[in-house]
């Protein structure tokens, strides 16, 4: 049995195969799974908001910071940035209040600055699970690079 | 002024403890006249946490619960939750429909439909008693819904305080209903400035 990192909110977490990454419950926040596979090298990331405000307490809080910060990290260990992938799931709206739209586009908001940090990045999405209006459980097997989605009531995806 | 969450003192969090017990006390006695049998709301806790720590205070991430949510707004900005576990969900499908579900899944529209009324009930007497008692004026919204991962529907408040905060400040209280433990909580997140203005309304603010 390979060891179980698990990884909290505003949180990263990097290891090599055979080790396997865990975030639970991801609502609005995403869980971003990032892949050197020449190297088996994973990292899970989990942010909780889209950008960055101008003092920062904790860069892996939001995605631009967190995206940049877990590159540099992954470089720091061996990791090619041409070579790094990343599968992105969670960016949910639980409760929908009707008439207010400020507590529930933040998912949409935190996966579209997700998307657009990658794309910046120059990292290639390989797979995406978000939206909708239910929890994710993300487990990141950096054995295969295979990225397990468990939910409440919809059947598991595998990224 | 309080600027943030790690700032408040022991007396900041008493009077905050304080006016809490007022409102679990009101939302304890509307809910015990509903569902005829006694429901009792422990003196509410009033705990800063991380937010890692505290998901697993509250059951853990992936525990399946019901959520009731409801967004303040005027006065006092904020969210406040209340979670319901199958234990309690059952006490209210006795009351009303005289019988029980033995899992989330068998909740249809009825149920649900009773489980936000009695949320909503519960949870506008804990917040008009505070309210009139901080003399704040305070408007609810509708409730909003959901079955689903406890633990992402906790995230809900904290990603609103998320760019103020690494902190959440915790007002629960823990439900008993006919003597016996049940697994439901109230969680009242404010923002920190609506938290501000309420300790100056309780005189407190320095």
């Amino acid at each position: 049995m390979s060891s179980l990192l698990v990884v909290g909110i505003s949180d990263v977490k990097m290891t090599k195969a055979p080790g396997v990454l865990i975030t639970y419950a991801l609502g609005s926040c995403i869980g971003v799974c990032f892949y050197d596979s020449a190297i088996r090298l994973g990292a899970l990331l989990h942010i909780m908001l889209p950008d960055a405000p101008s003092k920062i307490d904790n860069v892996f809080k939001y995605a631009d910071t967190g995206i940049a910060e877990t590159l540099r990290k992954m470089e720091s260990m061996g990791g090619s940035r041409s070579r790094i992938t990343a599968k992105i799931a969670g960016g949910a709206q639980m409760f929908h209040v009707p008439g207010d739209n400020h507590l529930g586009n933040i998912g949409k908001r935190n996966s579209d600055s997700v998307r657009m940090t990658l794309l910046k990045q120059r990292v290639r999405m390989l797979g995406a699970d978000v939206g909708g209006t239910f929890a994710r459980t993300v487990e990141f097997d950096t054995a295969t690079g295979v990225a397990k989605v468990r939910t409440y009531g919809h059947p598991d995806k595998d990224l | 002024m309080v600027a943030s969450y790690e700032d408040l003192n022991e007396l900041q969090l008493d009077a905050i403890r304080e006016v809490a017990s007022i409102g679990a006390g009101n939302a304890a006695t509307a809910l015990s006249s509903l569902l005829s049998q006694q429901v009792k709301i422990d003196v509410p806790n009033v705990s800063l946490m991380e937010y890692s720590s505290a998901i697993e205070i509250l059951g853990g991430p992936e525990t399946i619960a019901c959520g009731i949510m409801v967004r303040l707004s005027g006065d006092m900005n904020g969210v406040i939750l209340y979670l319901q576990e199958l234990d309690f969900i059952n006490v209210v499908l006795k009351s009303v429909f005289g019988k029980t579900a033995s899992g989330y899944e068998e909740l249809g529209e009825m149920e649900t439909s009773a489980l936000i009324e009695i949320g909503n009930i519960g949870i506008s007497s804990y917040i008009n008693s505070l309210a009139a008692f901080a003399r704040m004026d305070v408007q609810l919204s509708v409730p909003a819904f959901c079955i689903n991962m406890a633990g992402a529907m906790i995230t809900v408040p904290m990603t609103e305080i998320g760019y103020e905060s690494n902190k959440i400040m915790l007002l629960d209280g823990n439900f008993k209903c006919g003597g016996q433990k049940v697994s439901s909580k109230l969680l009242l997140v404010p923002d920190v400035k609506s938290l501000s203005e309420l300790l100056g309304r309780l005189g407190v603010n320095k």
